[in-house]
């Protein structure tokens, strides 16, 4: 179905349910070591983090089956649209229920790693979060401002004609589920961040 | 049109002409002159911009020579103005300043990173492609949209650059290491596990250049293969998650560390999977160089004139997307 980035998505059936599989596959490049490394933490990291979220009410797709020695992982079938390829004025709104979303993880103790508009998927009653291949468990600022940086990225480069509103949209959401002091000790992490990177600040 | 480029971020001080006819470039001459710092010591600011301003005139005669072009045919002088290392941008400021208000031709101050994306475009064909800018000063993802380039991701810390110059320089080699750590790492086959830290579009270096430099006693080979698998596949999976993001289908790198065959392999092979055109700048033009600057100030001019003679200063930080492209 779709060749992403880190594994390689197919649409099947498991158990007679309509389903995504997974698969990360070997990446030739990648020293061999290093490959296995990766796709193995990743692949049991999705599975175990999916779970997880679960428990405190984030909804992802189901895990169905777990093939750790081949990389595989059965998912539900999600029907919706991804969130990048909605309407400007829809991303906006949405953007407040994606800072709900990393909220209720960051409070959690869980980093996504990975918050791009192509990881949520809008049904018609709800926003779905995917891929948890990236996520770790921390309390840290750091982390936390990681996951926040990551997506004003995101605005900043892929959606430049909503970038404000949409950032601020997003933050109204994540505030409303870790509260104001905690929102403004990330945001100011993130601007930290962003004074470390190239060229960023004038000397 | 002839355009006088001249590049003074770092290590590098070149002289570049290139005739511009229509939307086609020629470089007619590109002279290069590189500090060249004490073993396993890094570049001094004050004693490279020392070299540069020794050795301009003799450089910029050079280039004029080479290009068989004399300063009063110039129609138009480009320099280099950040980011980069303040006191070395000066002396290519200087050279351009005075070129420009003593034979009065106009002056266009040039972001040099642009330059790299530029003359990649330019030497390369490549018309709208992701790119992957990775030299001593940058390590960035970009895709041009709405009259700037957008950054997909980039370094957090390091750059890539310097994470080999600086690992090079503490096994005792002379600034820029890139080509000894190539060659180094191509002897060895056995992989060292490092710490491989990719975040979202993001990298980072600095936890890999700590970790790398305590395996070096285990074999300088051994560390370079293992800095280099680890380093590039980092990268690697960053530009993927770009190209995948973006759908676009070309894919240029620029910047001193295209020329490692290693990271091109590696991109390449990307390339293939996600059925987009791959482009590599030519070795000799992926390093710091006038073309560059000098191709920037001919794009440019198309659509703007030159700058006040009061506002051709350097600008040490100087953010890419920040630059707004006109034409």
């Amino acid at each position: 179905m779709k060749k992403g980035a880190e594994a390689d998505i197919y649409l099947t059936t498991w158990n007679g349910r309509k389903s995504i599989l997974k698969i990360r596959k070997r990446k030739e490049y990648r020293n061999e070591i290093l490959d296995n490394r990766i796709r193995t933490l990743r692949t049991i990291r999705e599975a175990k983090m999916i779970s997880e979220v679960k428990s405190f009410g984030v909804t992802a797709p189901l895990v169905y089956f777990v093939d750790q020695n081949k990389f595989e992982i059965y998912l539900q079938f999600v029907s919706g649209e991804l969130v990048r390829d909605l309407s400007n004025k829809v991303i906006i709104k949405t953007c407040e229920k994606i800072g709900k979303i990393i909220g209720i993880l960051h409070k959690n103790g869980i980093m996504h790693g990975d918050v791009t508009t192509s990881n949520f998927i809008l049904t018609s009653d709800k926003l779905i979060i995917l891929d948890f291949g990236l996520a770790q468990r921390t309390e840290k600022v750091e982390d936390h401002a990681i996951d926040l940086r990551l997506f004003k990225e995101v605005l900043n480069s892929a959606h430049v004609a909503i970038v404000n509103s949409a950032w601020s949209s997003f933050l109204k959401g994540y505030g409303k589920i870790v509260g104001s002091s905690r929102k403004e000790k990330v945001i100011s992490q993130v601007l930290n961040i962003e004074k470390r990177g190239r060229y960023a600040n004038v000397i | 049109m002839f355009c006088l480029g001249i590049e003074s971020t770092a290590h590098t001080f070149s002289c570049a002409i290139i005739e511009k006819r229509g939307k086609s470039g020629r470089i007619l001459s590109d002279v290069r002159k590189i500090y060249r710092p004490p073993e396993g010591e890094g570049i001094h600011p004050r004693e490279a911009s020392r070299h540069h301003a020794e050795n301009s005139p003799q450089v910029l005669s050079e280039c004029l020579e080479k290009a068989d072009v004399k300063i009063t045919e110039l129609d138009l002088v480009s320099y280099a103005a950040g980011p980069g290392l303040g006191p070395c941008l000066r002396i290519g400021a200087v050279v351009a300043r005075s070129l420009s208000s003593y034979y009065d031709i106009p002056v266009y101050p040039v972001n040099h990173a642009l330059g790299h994306i530029e003359l990649g475009k330019m030497l390369t064909g490549a018309k709208d492609p992701l790119v992957l800018l990775v030299s001593g000063g940058h390590t960035m993802i970009l895709a041009f949209l709405g009259k700037r380039w957008r950054v997909f991701g980039e370094t957090l810390d390091i750059t890539l650059g310097q994470l080999l110059d600086q690992i090079g320089r503490h096994a005792g080699f002379a600034s820029p290491c890139g080509t000894k750590i190539e060659e180094l790492a191509s002897k060895s086959s056995n992989y060292e596990p490092l710490p491989y830290v990719v975040k979202g579009n993001d990298v980072s270096f600095s936890g890999l250049f700590s970790a790398t430099k305590r395996i070096i006693p285990k074999g300088l080979e051994t560390a370079c293969f293992s800095l280099q698998e680890t380093a590039f596949s980092m990268i690697g999976e960053a530009v993927e998650r770009a190209l995948s993001f973006t759908g676009k289908k070309e894919f240029l790198v620029v910047g001193g560390v295209a020329a490692n065959k290693r990271l091109s392999e590696i991109l390449q092979s990307i390339c293939k999977r996600h059925d987009c055109k791959f482009f590599v700048s030519p070795k000799e033009y992926s390093g710091d160089c006038g073309s560059q600057i000098s191709w920037v100030g001919l794009l440019e001019s198309s659509k703007k004139a030159g700058a006040k003679l009061e506002n051709t200063f350097v600008r040490q930080s100087w953010r890419l997307d920040t630059v707004e492209i006109l034409y």
